[in-house]
This record gives C-alpha cells, structure tokens and sequence, in this order.
C-alpha cells in the first residue's frame, strides 16, 4: 500500500457525494464505510411523553414515526448522553433537545406535518417541513413533548446520517482490437450502456457506470473474448448519500477523526497488554 | 396506513414526497416519471410510494360520517 492517498471528487451536491480515492485498501475503505453508517452521530428523537392523544394512532406508532424524522443535526453543539458531563438519565441542555408538537383538529381532517413541531432550538429542526405525522379528523387532539439526542447508527437505523454509503472497485476495460469484429453484442447486453459502437469499433462510453458484471465477456463470440473486464488495484469509488442532516463532507470528515480515534485506541491498548506481559 | 416516514430499505426521507407523487399521478402523469422527477433513484424507495395505499384516508371517513350525522341531528 502507498503512503500516498490520492482523492478526487467526481460529483458532490448539498445530498450526495462521489469520490474516485486511490491508494487505499479493501479494510480501510470497508472500515470507512462501516464508521460512516455506524459511527458517525446525529440527532433524532427518541423519547416522547403524552400529554394527549385521541387520534386513531397509538402512542407507540406516533413515537416511531417521530423518531424517523431525520433533524439537522449540531456536532460540536450537543454531546452524546453517554459522554455528557450531566451524568443524568433525563439529560442537560447540552445532550438534549425538546420539542413540541400540540395539534388539534377544529373543523375538518387534516395532516399534521413535521413543520408544526416545535423545537427549543431553532437549528435543530426537521430537514423537511412536509412530513405527514398523522391525519386528524374534526375534534382529534394530539399533544406531546419529544426528546431528541445524538446517538449512533449501530443502536437505531434512526441515528444513521445517511441513507446510502459504498464503495466499489474502479473498473478496468480492455478491448483487443485485433480480435474484435465489432459484431455489437457486449454493446447490446450491458445493462449500463458502458459501451458504444462506432463504425466497426468499440468504444468505452462510460467507464465509471460498468458494474463488473461480465455479460459482454460471457456474449463475446470471439474465444477468447476480445474484451477483458477487470479493475485497477487499490482505486475505489466511494459514494454517499446524505439523509440531509449532515453535509456530506461533514460525514466523511467526521467518519474520518472517530475511525482514527478508535485506531489510535487499538494501539494504545495494544502497547499496555505488551507492557503487562513484560 | 399512513406514508411511513423513510425506505423501510435504505432510510432514505420519502414521506414528504407522497402527497406530490400522489396528486401528479392522480393528474394522469406517468409514475415513473413522476419518481425520477423527485430524485428518487433506487427501486427500494420506488416500491415505497408506488405500492402505498393511504388507509387512513379510509378510516377517516368514519368519522367524518359520524360527524355529518351528529350535525343533521337537530338536539
Ligand atoms: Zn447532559
Ligand atoms: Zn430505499
């Protein structure tokens, strides 16, 4: 492995983010990935106290729901719960947040949407305003107080900040022009339209989209094929999608510092079972 | 019952995206089409707002039958 870390963006807007890095291995972006979904901390609502409800949902399937509603999430502003200096079950103003909702239906049904929550804090909001929580009829009342905190992907898929994280090989594609006839059928087959036909030549269209599949090697009637699908050492395709409470190069820097964290902690325990043993 | 609130699959957020599909595809728009206007990309979250039946809608409406009867009755 080099020592050398080449990364280059491919794509990035306010959600998504792709990025082509070489000179890593299979462990350390599979680690990457791992941190990202289950590592790296967001907000989300996990307890809610009643005051009242007459709607025609439990108390349970209105928690559920609130607690899927993904909320912009503050980092350096809030501490996990469990690294809280409160030491409190209940938490503090710096590991909690707490939000409203008090809805009522005065004349006709209609649907409560995310937006009427209220938040003790104005940047601790839902990322979107147009979250149906429940449809109320005429004179159904729902009142409760919610609790959000940070927590982590690996206790609740509620706590994930993003809602897709992977990585792929870089993909290699050789086409032998002395054994190639051009007949078109790999241009056919691929599902991803990587390659193009022009005149009697085959051409790479778009090399990023080839999922390595193989089906225009297996269709090749030359023997061997004339085309050679493999992918290039240690470079990887890197994507993100954010569920927007997080920027996505906040994640990635994110997942970066806990997973070095964590390894800086291996090797810390690592030196002190050595210094036992001697 | 209700649109849930992400992809049972992959977390994506899809409930504010309902009522919008809902509407246009009632308006005779193409629902694949209509998905790929709102971003969404993979078949996990597709499945997730083209198989949805709004129940609730449905259960609703015993109440709003309820409600007219309680107004047409004069005491
Ligand atoms: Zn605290
Ligand atoms: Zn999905």
């Amino acid at each position: 492995m080099s020592k050398l870390v080449e990364i280059e963006v491919l794509e990035k807007d306010d959600k998504n983010m792709r990025l082509l890095i070489r000179g890593v291995d299979v462990p350390y972006m599979n680690a990457l990935r791992r941190t990202v979904i289950a590592e790296v901390p967001c907000m989300a609502i996990d307890e809610i106290v009643v005051i009242e409800n007459s709607s025609t949902f439990q108390d349970e399937v209105i928690a559920h729901r609130l607690g899927l509603i993904p909320l912009k999430t503050d980092l350096e502003g809030y501490n996990l719960p469990e690294e809280c200096p409160c030491k409190s079950e209940f938490g503090c103003n710096l590991c909690r947040v707490t939000l409203a909702l008090d809805v009522e239906s005065k004349e006709k049904t209609r649907t409560v949407y995310s937006g009427e929550l209220e938040s003790e804090n104005p940047s601790i909001i839902p990322v979107s305003d147009t979250i149906p929580i429940i449809k109320l009829a005429k004179e159904q009342k729902l009142k409760l107080e919610a609790y959000a905190r940070l927590g982590k992907g690996k206790n609740h898929a509620k706590w994930q900040p993003v809602s897709m994280c992977t990585h792929k090989y870089f993909p290699k594609i050789e086409i032998s022009c002395k054994k190639c006839d051009g007949c078109g059928k790999c241009v056919e087959i691929c599902p991803r339209k990587v390659l193009a036909k022009t005149g009697n030549r085959i051409e790479i269209r778009d090399l990023m989209a080839c999922t390595l599949c193989q089906d225009c090697v297996e269709t090749c009637p030359q023997n061997p094929p004339a085309v050679k699908i493999t992918w290039e050492e240690n470079a990887f395709i890197f994507a993100l999608e954010s569920t927007c409470v997080l920027s996505p190069e906040k994640i990635m820097t994110e997942a970066i510092k806990i997973l070095d964290g964590q390894l800086k902690d291996l090797e810390r325990q690592i030196k002190v079972k050595k210094s036992e043993k001697d | 019952m209700i649109i849930p609130v992400r992809c049972f699959t992959c977390g994506k957020l899809i409930g504010d995206k309902w009522e919008e599909f809902a509407n246009r595809v009632k308006a005779g728009e193409k629902a694949g089409d209509v998905l790929d206007n709102l971003g969404i990309k993979r078949y996990c979250c597709r499945r997730m707002l083209l198989s949805h039946v709004e129940i609730i809608d449905e259960i609703l409406r015993f109440y709003e039958e309820a409600e007219k009867r309680k107004e047409a009755r004069p005491y």
